[in-house]
């Protein structure tokens, strides 16, 4: 793996060090890795609905590129770029055209903090990333939370019953969620003593966060599920009641745009899963990576979240608004209580 | 919550919405309009309009000879197209004077009960894309499939089957059908068994159906409503047991019921009816007796006597009657259905009232009523 070492090493000299072109060079890297991070959006989809025909028993898409159908999405794209673009006459215009504008700029900003690799170099160590920052799980967060205000911009803007019945969803279903996610975070970051992305990963470089606090990932995992809006907990964009809710007004563009983004967010949620709680680039545990590099880890990792929620699509009804919020304040939030309190435990007799 | 009641009065208040749901909507099987007041997401007040697929049925019907009547009785609801064939079948029939022979007594009881299971699968699976559980759905209609190919076997097609006539039917079994019937259902029974446990071992499902859209046994009694609805509210009544026809007399089957009368026992009288259906097919392949499946005796022109006749039977959606009048020309002088999913469709609005917007999928859903049949 010394190619691997050597790109390595002069990424993170670029990163990190102060060369006269360092922004410029880092702006385009940034570009290049929302670019990589669209590609997995872009492959999630794919994969969705490849898994998801298997588990419904059907093919998926088999024509365009092929058997397997690669080009399927290349096709569909083209598909919603070229249909006409039309603003409902009683939507409120600018919310309407803001509102998946906002929904993808929220889903690339959070990619700005999410570190791939942590590599010594020269005696010192560097986290590949396009942004090093000492509060990256707050800010990853909390703009993440910036996705509601884009379903609700598009539900109200929309200005038809149906999207805004789905704002609504999304507004209540999100304060319900939005506290244990956080809540479950920061149980995390007391057990790492960091509210860095990386401090947390490698925290975790001997047993992984989901061995030391399982709790927290079910709380986690549940939020992130609600976050990203899929089944059981896409009410927001329920087809048989609400007629998919805030994007009932969307076609074409537009809504290829706000579906991506949604796309967007549960990639880098995924992601979040693999570094917060499944060891991100650390390998396996105990064992450590067995000289396979971390980025490959931390894919691997990645995809196998993405197929887990792809699962759950598959294999679970959707619940009804009033329990979802039920779910989140009765259950969730007290229990991520209870994982503070874990881990306090922890990191007062461990730490 | 009474049924007279479902009349949308006044206005929405500032706090409510009045919401159309439909004409076109991805809940309905077919158009129709469902008015609801809701406040946030609790539905106030319900209004159901009918009537945007009226197609004049019964009128078309008194223009037509009757065996021209035969193909079109499929129409009614292509779901129950063979229960619909049979029914007008039996009137007529009466009207002649004139038994079907032995043999194309159980081929119709086999096109029934293989009716009724395709139509409860496509029900349920229906149903559970409406509950968000779109997996369901597509198992449900791979199931469906194979029941569909075995009907194609008997009739020749696969939704309009065409297949009852006057003393008889239009085909004899294709050889080898035994085997492949019981094959098949076999299959089928399994399958349909783990998905019934899949379902109700479902916390979420659980949660979405118990308890919700409960239909009283007396509101379905005054409302007329019968089949699975009627059953799940724990009342035994099956027009095969209560008033025998064809040979369900010599069949040994059970009347599914349950006690709850909600989403959930709904759906699960489908689900348990099918493995009856299963049974009672399997029995008739036992006992079917060889012989002529059709009367050669039947006139080339059908003129019936003067009089009036009105048969039911047990539709997979409750009960269907027809009512014929004969004034002896080869025309019936009037013709009026009794459909069951009228009776289902009225008795809909009431049970909406109080519940959240998400139920209304489910319970309309559950009630598995047919709008082609509806405005016929």
């Amino acid at each position: 793996m010394v190619i691997y070492d050597d790109i390595m090493y002069w990424l993170v000299l670029i990163f990190a060090e102060s060369h006269p072109y360092s922004d410029w060079i880092r702006g385009i890297l940034g570009g290049l890795v929302i670019g990589a991070v669209f590609g997995g959006a872009l492959v999630m989809v794919y994969l969705e609905r490849k898994f998801l025909g298997d588990i419904q028993s059907r093919i998926g898409p088999n024509r365009v590129g092929g058997r397997y159908g690669v080009l399927q999405l290349i096709a569909d794209a083209i598909k919603l770029f070229t249909k006409e673009d039309i603003i409902p006459a009683n939507a409120d215009k600018w919310l309407f055209i803001g509102a998946p504008i906002v929904a993808l700029t929220s889903g690339f900003l959070m990619v700005a903090v999410l570190p791939f690799d942590y590599l010594l170099i020269n005696g010192s160590y560097y986290a590949v990333n396009v942004t090093r920052m000492d509060i990256s799980i707050l800010y990853l967060e909390a703009v993440s939370g910036l996705a509601v205000f884009a379903i609700f911009m598009a539900g109200w803007g929309s200005g038809s019953k149906y999207s805004m019945l789905g704002g609504f969803r999304n507004i209540a279903k999100m304060i319900g969620y939005e506290i244990p996610l956080g809540v479950s975070i920061i149980s995390v970051a007391i057990m790492a003593q960091s509210l860095d992305i990386v401090e947390i990963v490698e925290a975790q470089d001997f047993l992984w966060n989901i061995m030391i606090h399982p709790l927290a990932f079910i709380v986690f995992g549940i939020c992130l599920v609600a976050d990203v809006g899929r089944i059981p907990f896409d009410q927001t964009e329920s087809e048989e009641e609400i007629i998919a809710g805030w994007a009932t007004e969307y076609s074409g563009m537009r809504w290829g745009l706000a579906f991506f983004a949604e796309y967007l967010h549960a990639v880098v949620g995924s992601f979040m899963v693999a570094l917060i709680f499944l060891g991100g680039w650390n390998g396996l545990p105990i064992v450590g990576n067995l000289y396979i590099p971390g980025i490959f880890w931390l894919i691997i990792k990645t995809i196998m979240v993405i197929m887990f929620f792809i699962w759950t699509r598959g294999a679970l009804p959707r619940y009804r608004i009033d329990q979802v919020v039920d779910l989140g304040w009765k259950c969730l939030l007290p229990l991520s209580l209870l994982c503070l309190v874990w881990s306090t435990i922890i990191g007062l007799v461990f730490g | 919550m009474t049924h007279e009641n479902t009349q949308i009065t006044s206005p929405p208040s500032p706090s409510e919405i009045l919401l159309h749901l439909g004409p076109q909507h991805p809940l309905q099987p077919g158009p129709f309009l469902l008015d609801l007041k809701i406040d946030g997401e609790t539905i106030r007040e319900a209004e159901l309009k009918i009537g945007y697929i009226h197609k004049g049925m019964e009128k078309v019907f008194e223009d037509r000879t009757y065996i021209q009547i035969m193909p079109l009785t499929d129409r009614i609801c292509y779901l129950a197209s063979n229960a619909n064939n049979d029914v007008y079948c039996r009137a007529v029939e009466e009207l002649l004077g004139i038994e079907p022979t032995p043999r194309a007594k159980y081929l119709r009881v086999i096109a029934n009960e293989l009716n009724r299971i395709q139509s409860h699968l496509l029900g349920i699976g229906e149903y559970t894309t409406d509950v968000g559980f779109l997996t369901m759905f597509i198992y449900m209609v791979r199931e469906r499939e194979s029941i569909v190919s075995l009907l194609e076997a008997i009739t020749g097609s696969r939704l309009n089957h065409n297949y009852a006539r006057f003393g008889g039917v239009a085909n004899d079994l294709p050889p080898n059908y035994k085997s492949m019937a019981l094959k098949t259902l076999g299959e089928i029974g399994k399958l349909v068994k783990s998905h019934d446990e899949m379902m109700s071992s479902d916390s979420i499902y659980l949660k979405r159906t118990k308890g919700v859209g409960v239909l009283t046994d007396k509101v379905a009694s005054e409302l007329g409503v019968a089949g699975p609805p009627l059953r799940a509210t724990g009342v035994e009544y099956d027009l095969r047991r209560i008033e025998p026809y064809l040979v369900y007399d010599d069949l040994d089957f059970k009347v599914i019921t349950q006690q709850d009368g909600d989403v959930f026992s709904r759906v699960k009288v489908r689900l348990l009816e099918i493995q009856e259906s299963i049974y009672i097919i399997e029995q008739c392949l036992d006992q079917i007796p060889s012989g002529p499946y059709k009367q050669h005796v039947t006139p080339y022109i059908t003129r019936p006597k003067v009089g009036e006749v009105y048969t039911r039977i047990e539709d997979p959606r409750g009960e269907l009657g027809m009512y014929l009048v004969s004034d002896g020309s080869n025309k019936p002088y009037r013709f009026r259905i009794r459909g069951p999913a009228f009776a289902t469709a009225q008795a809909l609005p009431p049970l909406l009232i109080g519940t959240y917007m998400a139920d209304v999928a489910a319970i309309a859903a559950s009630m598995d009523s047919c709008t082609s049949e509806v405005d016929r």
